[in-house]
């Protein structure tokens, strides 16, 4: 056995197999990460650095460590929600030499053991999800806290905490904000988040979308990505917002919109993606039409108050695998899909492969620049020209050829200037 | 002597499926109500063969309810264990195994037919054809045939245009409130759905190339359309591809399509649509899948060269093609929304099932008296079934003005 192994705290190391194929087929539809992100990691600069990776540990994230383990970083990983580990990842990827430290399902206090595990192998840097391990780390080891080099964030909760973290005085590093990166934003939290959420809400309930009537909560990137994808396959969608920005691009794009009250109380399903918590909550049960299904897009599993919801329900049952049915103050029935983690990765399999290629090519560039680059404490987003050659290698590997302005195509201004 | 069914012991999971599809079932709630107080099919015997999932279970239990003797066939490919298991426990007569063999299937098939059946609810034709074939012994007790699919009322037209049908067929399938429903939206949404749920992949951007562009294959392409890819239509029916270019889809010869295609499904219902020659043409990595009827569909033999390899996720198999490329098939070229999905969603299926019921129904009121021959199913069949799902949704609909209505009826201009 391998040190790596020996060190590792995982499931079930026999589920190897089942992982490597998943990973081998993520590497299979990976071409910006194999092409642009191996030829830039290949400098040598992650010769021996130690990298914490700390997103939900399925296939590609399980991919990516392996490309980070070839370009010949240390790396350590772990799940950033127990809900959303693969075990058989985690599994093939000790198999690949790769000390993990995450179990699916586990209780929350062994869930925090493992990240604690995995700061304690004092990772210089981190790429992280929700910022959970920066904010443990910040909290449970201080001093190993001080010595990390930098901080790369997959999503916009962890990019919030981590802005209140520099904002307070207490970010002694840089971070890459690299859910801001436009080849992430624009693509993840929209199409990736948006698909895969239809998609898993429709397996886990084997519902036709077609003349459903669905509640958005929350019109950010993944909101109007989930809110668009419900149109298209033919739902109507009502969107929830509290911004008169994003409430103004919602009615313009078509939306109904409408306060919550009002939005669920003749919608089939209710999916928040506020990215904040009780979206959905004790106040707003008893809107919810008999037989509702919530399911929650957003960071938080705490988005849905499912906890509340069990307090004021007489009984609890599965009803098929991933539907939990509360009988609600013991007269109304309300499902929530994936006990109100997030329904795409904890009730599916997580974003589209193509998808995750971008965002983790974003994740993979904006840690070589926090390696190579020389930047200050606070919160930094990838250079234009590194989100630009994300898109140009995508493009590439799909055989998409683009114009370029001619001389006489630019505009005219610098005469006025 | 092979059981009938894999797992009894898997009951509990299936009904708890089958409990949760029937509570967003109320059209064919209400069929079965209609059923039950009639008293038509009480103790008469009803063969079903339908893919075998929590849906069909629902109008296996209904007809059940209603006071009929009940039984179930099955493909291997098209059974839930734990359902059949389910059904089994219920009282109901199920011949389904998920691990049968193709010599399994049909000695499943041929217990099915022996079990002696008066109503068939047929999928494809497939009982019926035989019952009209190697097992005429059993023509005297069948009454008649509600049949599910455009693949199934095709032959069937074309046994009664031979003059080989001995009994009356009601064509399910052509009901409005199946065809414009299940047909379209549903499939379209399952199929694509399990496409993607497969293989992890994204549709945005991605170019799909939809064989046959009839009702299934509209339904395909507008999912695959509304969930971001370039559609291209492939067709031999001139009307059709005309249809096509009016949606907005550029239409193009398969051969063609193949060069550029990233994924690629049928919905035809005819064998060889696709075969080895066109797979060849592909580009490497592109996905195959089948949202018609199923094998010879999709069709790899032939050509030395084209070599099914393993399997390199559930239900997605590679094929090694020259020239160390490789494309994928799904559900090895089943219906992938059955095999590796669950099918329709419920809702779809509650239409299609409720005029299932309501076909049923009529033939066991009226079908002794119907002459061999393949009939629409009665107007109000549909009309019933469209009102008790809009009532279910808390729609409200208009009814004519006496002027609106003398007005549709008379010919003579004012």
């Amino acid at each position: 056995m391998s040190a790596e192994a020996d060190r590792s705290t995982i499931a079930d190391p026999s589920l190897a197999p089942a992982g490597r194929q998943a990973i081998a087929w993520a590497s299979r539809n990976a071409p910006v990460l194999n092409g642009l992100l191996r030829k830039r990691l290949g400098d040598g600069s992650f010769d021996g650095v130690r990298v914490a990776l700390v997103v939900h540990l399925e296939a590609k994230t399980a991919f990516l460590a392996t490309v980070l383990a070839d370009a010949g970083a240390r790396v350590v990983v772990a799940g950033s929600n127990p809900q959303s580990t693969r075990d058989d990842v985690a599994a093939g990827l000790v198999d690949m030499g790769i000390e993990v430290h995450s179990s699916r399902g586990s209780a929350y206090e062994q869930w925090e053991k493992d990240l604690l595990s995995v700061a304690d192998t004092k990772p210089e840097y981190i790429i992280d999800d929700g910022a959970e391990l920066t904010l443990r780390m910040a909290k449970h080891r201080p001093a190993l806290f001080e010595e990390l080099r930098g901080v790369s964030e997959e999503t916009t909760t962890g990019v919030a905490r981590l802005h209140a973290l520099h904002d307070a005085g207490r970010l002694p590093f840089p971070v890459m904000a690299a859910n801001d990166a436009a080849c992430k934003y624009m693509f993840d939290n929209r199409y990736g988040t948006g698909q895969s959420t239809v998609q898993a809400v429709l397996a886990l309930t084997n519902f036709l979308m077609a003349g459903k009537r669905v509640a958005v909560i929350g019109y950010g990137w993944v909101g109007r990505g989930i809110a668009n994808y419900v149109r298209a396959l033919g739902g109507r969608a009502v969107v929830v917002e509290v911004d008169p920005i994003r409430s103004l691009d919602a009615f313009m794009e078509g939306h109904e919109v409408a306060p919550i009250a009002d939005a669920i109380a003749d919608a089939d399903l209710v999916i928040t993606a506020t990215g904040g918590m009780r979206a959905v909550g004790s106040t707003h049960f008893g809107h919810l039409k008999p037989n509702a299904v919530l399911a929650n897009a957003g960071h938080h599993d705490l988005e849905i108050d499912v906890a509340a919801l069990h307090q004021e329900s007489s009984g609890v049952r599965t009803v098929r695998e991933g539907v939990s049915c509360f009988d609600w103050r013991g007269g109304k029935q309300i499902n929530v899909l994936a006990a109100g983690a997030l329904v795409n990765i904890a009730g599916g399999l997580g974003h589209p492969i193509e998808i995750m290629d971008l965002s983790f090519a974003v994740q993979g560039l904006s840690s070589h620049e926090l390696v190579v680059g020389d930047y200050a404490p606070g919160v930094h987003v990838l250079p234009r020209r590194l989100d630009e050659e994300i898109a140009r290698a995508r493009l590439a590997s799909e055989g998409v050829i683009l114009d370029s302005l001619a001389d006489d195509q630019f505009d005219t201004m610098q005469e006025w200037i | 002597m092979t059981e009938n069914i894999v797992s009894p012991g898997s009951a509990a999971e299936g009904l708890s499926r089958i409990e949760w599809a029937k509570q967003f079932m109320p059209a064919l709630f209400e069929a079965g109500q209609d059923l039950l107080e009639s008293g038509a099919l009480a103790g008469r015997r009803v063969g079903i063969v339908l893919a075998l999932e929590p849906k069909t279970a629902v109008l296996a239990l209904t007809l059940s309810e209603a006071g009929a003797d009940v039984a179930v066939y099955a493909d291997a490919a098209s059974t839930r264990d734990s359902e059949a298991a389910a059904l089994a426990s219920k009282g109901i007569a199920v011949f389904a195994r998920s691990d049968a063999d193709e010599a399994t299937d049909v000695l499943l098939l041929d217990r099915f037919i022996d079990w002696g059946i008066e109503f068939l609810i047929d999928d494809g034709a497939v009982a019926t054809r035989i019952i009209h074939t190697s097992r005429r012994d059993m023509l005297p007790t069948l009454v008649g045939v509600a049949e599910e699919t455009t693949s199934g009322v095709r032959p069937l037209r074309v046994m009664a245009d031979e003059g080989a049908l001995e009994v009356p067929c009601l064509a399910v399938n052509d009901c409005d409130a199946k065809q414009l429903f299940d047909n379209v939206y549903g499939t379209g949404q399952s199929v694509v759905m399990s496409v993607i749920d497969a293989t992890n992949t994204q549709l945005q951007g991605k170019e799909v190339v939809v064989v046959g562009y009839g009702l299934v294959g509209s339904g395909i392409a507008g999912a695959a359309h509304g969930l971001g890819a370039r559609v291209t239509i492939t067709e031999i029916d001139p009307i059709k591809a005309l249809k096509a270019v009016h949606d907005g889809y550029l239409v193009q010869p398969l051969r063609e399509a193949c060069l550029s295609g990233d994924v690629f499904i049928t919905a035809t219902g005819v064998g060889y649509s696709l075969t080895a020659a066109e797979a060849q043409l592909m580009k490497d990595g592109a996905l195959m899948a089948v949202g018609g009827e199923g094998p010879p569909e999709i069709d790899l033999t032939g050509d030395p060269s084209v070599r099914l390899g393993d399997e390199v996720r559930p239900h997605v198999r590679e094929v090694h093609l020259d020239g160390d490329r490789s494309v994928f098939l799904v559900a090895d070229g089943h219906c992938s929304n059955i095999t590796a999905g669950e099918g329709n969603p419920i809702e779809i299926m509650d239409l299609s099932l409720a005029v299932q019921c309501r076909a049923v129904h009529h033939l066991a009121e009226k079908g002794a008296g119907l002459r061999p021959g393949v009939y629409d199913v009665p107007p109000d069949v549909a009309n019933a079934t469209a009102r008790a799902a809009l009532a279910r949704k808390g729609i409200a609909i208009d009814t004519p003005t006496a002027a609106q209505e003398l007005d549709a009826s008379s010919w003579r201009t004012n």
